[in-house]
């Protein structure tokens, strides 16, 4: 039957859709690509009001992005040449602080100014690159000590004082939007005829889309295009890759493997102060406590993005998407209004969903992917089964709390303000032992779900794999008659990867017999 | 047992050099780059001062970094500070500490920041809880009620953090029932409340307010709102700290009302605290250092007071 719709070569919809899911997985993004999707989706169900697929949000997580971005740019070539810069997040905190010192304290001209920042990171990068690629020292022990150094050297020159507000001039990096001249003038009735039509257009869409069309995504992401536009079709690229996975060898091979190394220091230093400035414009003043912590923040990206840590292979969109999925996180977790604490555990998680994929995906073995999808199972099952069961748990923590803190009253002991506070009233103990019984049905059902799907993961016959996304069916009906709507997206997405972890098997099979490169 | 001796005497010889100098007093402090921290810091060295003691200020290698913390306190007790100033990072987290030192007989005075778990000789700090429902309720006379409201809180782990945010909440409720509250977390970084204030201003229209729960989330705030392109006074803006960059912006006509500690009297008055009790005096167990509501009607009498021109 699939044999109907067929392609030039004589291909079925069904082995095209086999290559394009082959193409998709050898891209070195696809995994933050994946974890990017799924968390937007989760969040989009989670969210009232605006979509969180918004183009106007997503233009925001964009801008947000950029400081960040193009310093995990540089990040991920140091990476791919083996090496490591654990100082960006000091060298950009120290240039956003100069550059903005300048500005204000000593009447450097902004482009002046702008230019001493760029030029400081350059400094700092040949220093960190010839003692790395010259000296022979560890990347790890010169990057450390100038995560340190700049840092310091930062607060010394600028006395930790924040800066007044920065000249109009550093917005061109930050928060100016281009269509703002076009629309003042459409409202001051300056235009006419056609131009006057695009002006209206953009005045009435300008809270829903044009608002967030600012220079930092414009700069974040044309910065990506023209890097790898020069790492595919320079020498420079090529040798960046071959240094990191084979440095003696690259040497023999006639490559100024130092020179090579100094300049890709050189040039992530360098982003960290361009990321300085498009930092600054968005930011209130200049101040040398920028950047903290934003070398690991650089480096997850890099990960997430599929480049290894051990050098010679990655690419820059899996560092985009990387980036990208690091400030969506944020910005989606606040958007739905997650508990902070519960935003901790699960920005942790999907940081290892996202690196899962990954390995998961290099491995090119069908069973380490079909353990995967019955893992994403497992957890679906968990999150729908800690929606009734946190409720019954915290009744019966809160009830035995109240119980121990009672016996310990009335043994004599004196409790402290935070000790009292676990004492319950008996209408609050009525509402709790209410809420235990009331969630303890659906807790237990849906905890058999979960060892089920965990049962899966290490034994993955068929015949228990369907039981199992029936399971997850059968679920929706019952929870939403006990009102729990939320979890019906969490029982759908267990059941849809409980059923395709069936096919794995039969799509490894299928990919083998095509020749993916031909299509 | 040589060892052992050699040890006491060295110590002896130490703690005998310092009675005969100045007495030392060891100042931990949260931040010495933040601006409200600096503050408080500058209380310190001028309380120091005027009591003609040694101050050993150290603060930690980055903004909320116990395990730094947790060092430098040690290595105060074993250099033989007579009293001890800390404002922890964590209050829970520092208490094996200050049980150690207040064991071997070394006064500890926490400033800012309570210590859960320990017994201090003297807590000097503003009464969060109590401001932050003062701010909560001057928030509510900002807005009508219904209107929905942005409020960036401060570190959650942290009893600084908790009393501010839940002091502003009750009071703001209490006035403002049906206002609804969009919480954004932050760990007392500014890019944090920037980043999530920008978030949620653009996806909804409606928001009247943003709350901070420190002035470092209100300066934030006002990046996130010119990011967006609003000018001052579209969206009211509540601070906490009064610390001289948001009262600039109050100025200006971004911030409607600001809660200030008395940054300045907290550092003097708890150095001063420590002093009296490394000399042995009797300390209250808890100074309130008080506060000032700045509004634009009385930033200028504030401005005057901290010195901010």
């Amino acid at each position: 039957m699939t044999d109907i719709v067929q392609d030039r070569a004589g291909r079925s919809l069904q082995d095209r859709a086999v290559i394009a899911m082959v193409k998709f997985f050898r891209a070195d993004w696809s995994g933050a690509f994946l974890a990017i999707l799924i968390l937007g989706i989760a969040i989009e169900l989670a969210t009232t009001g605006r979509p969180f697929f918004h183009p106007s949000n997503l233009m925001t997580i964009l801008n947000n992005s950029a400081a960040i971005g193009v310093i995990a740019a540089g990040m991920t070539l140091v990476i791919i040449t083996a090496g490591i810069d654990l100082s960006v997040g000091s060298v950009m905190g120290m240039t956003a602080a100069l550059t903005g010192y300048v500005v204000s304290f000593w009447g450097f001209p902004p482009s002046l100014a702008i230019l001493t920042g760029l030029t400081l990171g350059l400094a700092v990068g040949a220093f960190n690159g010839t003692l790395v690629a010259y000296f022979g020292m560890p990347a790890f022990i010169v990057t450390l000590a100038g995560l340190s150094i700049w840092r310091g050297t930062g607060h010394l020159t600028t006395g930790a004082q924040a800066t007044p507000e920065l000249p109009e001039a550093f917005n061109y990096f930050g928060r100016h939007n281009p269509f703002s001249g076009l629309r003042e003038a459409y409202q001051n009735g300056e235009l006419t005829g056609l131009w006057a039509s695009i002006g209206g257009f953009v005045d009435a869409n300008w809270v829903n889309f044009f608002r967030t069309f600012q220079m930092s995504m414009l700069i974040f992401v044309g910065f990506f295009v023209v890097l790898t536009i020069i790492i595919a079709n320079t020498r420079y690229g090529r040798w960046v890759y071959a240094i990191g996975s084979n440095e003696p060898g690259a040497r023999q091979a006639g490559i100024n493997t130092a020179r090579y190394m100094l300049i890709t220091y050189m040039f992530c230093s360098f982003t960290a102060a361009l990321g300085a400035l498009l930092f600054l414009g968005r930011a209130p003043y200049a101040k040398s406590d920028y950047g903290q912590m934003w070398e690991l923040d650089a480096i997850a990206a890099v990960v997430i993005g599929g480049t290894s840590l051990f050098g010679g292979r990655g690419s820059l969109w899996g560092t985009f998407m990387g980036v990208i999925l690091l400030k969506l996180i944020n910005n989606g977790l606040t958007l739905a209004q997650l508990d902070t604490f519960w935003q901790m555990v699960v920005t942790g998680m999907i940081i290892l969903v996202a690196v899962g994929i990954d390995i998961v995906r290099q491995s090119k073995n069908p069973e380490s992917v079909r353990k995967l999808l019955a893992a994403i199972a497992a957890v679906m099952a968990f999150l729908a089964c800690m929606t009734p069961g946190a409720i019954y748990l915290r009744a019966k923590i809160a009830l035995l709390e109240h119980h121990a803190a009672d016996a310990l009253r009335a043994a004599g002991q004196q409790l402290a303000p935070g000790q009292n506070a676990r004492l319950l009233s008996p209408d609050e103990i009525a509402a709790f032992e209410a809420a235990a019984s009331a969630n303890i049905t659906a807790a237990l059902l849906l905890s058999l779900l979960v060892v089920a799907a965990g049962y899966v993961v290490f034994r993955g016959r068929p015949l228990f794999t369907w039981i199992l996304a029936a399971g997850f069916v059968a679920m929706i009906a019952p929870l939403v008659a006990l009102g729990y709507q939320i979890t019906v997206p969490f029982l759908v997405l267990g059941a849809i990867v409980a059923f395709g972890s069936n096919f794995v098997f039969t799509i490894f099979a299928k990919a083998r017999t095509l020749d993916v490169n031909a299509g | 047992m040589n060892l052992k001796l050699a040890s006491v005497a060295v110590a002896a010889l130490l703690i005998g050099s310092a009675a005969n100098a100045q007495d030392v007093i060891g100042y931990i402090t949260k931040s010495a780059t933040n601006a409200g921290w600096m503050m408080i810091n500058q209380g310190a060295e001028d309380a120091a001062a005027a009591e003609g003691v040694t101050l050993v200020a150290v603060g930690p290698a980055f903004q909320g970094d116990l395990s730094s913390q947790l060092e430098v306190f040690e290595n105060l007790v074993a250099q033989g500070a007579k009293a001890i100033a800390v404002a922890p990072v964590d209050s829970a987290g520092i208490a094996p500490a200050v049980n150690d030192a207040m064991a071997s007989g070394i006064p500890v005075i926490a400033v800012d920041t309570g210590v859960s778990g320990a017994d201090v000789t003297s807590f000097v700090a503003t009464d969060n809880y109590a401001v932050a429902k003062v701010q909560g309720a001057v928030a509510a006379t900002l807005i009508e009620d219904g209107q929905p409201i942005i409020y960036v809180t401060g570190n959650q782990a942290q009893s600084t953090g908790q009393e501010r945010r839940n002091g502003f909440i009750e009071a703001f409720t209490a006035a403002r029932p049906n206002s609804e509250i969009l919480e954004v977390p932050t760990e007392w970084n500014s890019q944090e409340a920037q980043e999530g204030v920008e978030a949620i201003l653009n996806s909804r229209q409606d928001i009247a307010m943003v709350a901070n729960a420190w002035d470092g989330g209100t300066m934030g705030a006002i990046a996130a709102l010119r990011n967006l392109g609003y000018g001052a006074g579209d969206v009211k803006l509540v601070g906490f700290d009064g610390a001289s960059d948001a009262i600039v912006a109050m100025r200006e006509g971004w911030v409607h009302a600001n809660t200030a500690q008395m940054l300045y009297q907290m550092g003097y008055q708890g150095i001063r605290a420590a002093a009296a009790a490394a000399r042995g005096e009797a300390v209250s167990p808890r100074i309130d250092t008080g506060f000032f509501l700045v509004t634009p009607s009385t930033a200028a009498v504030y401005s005057a007071m901290v010195g901010i021109d």
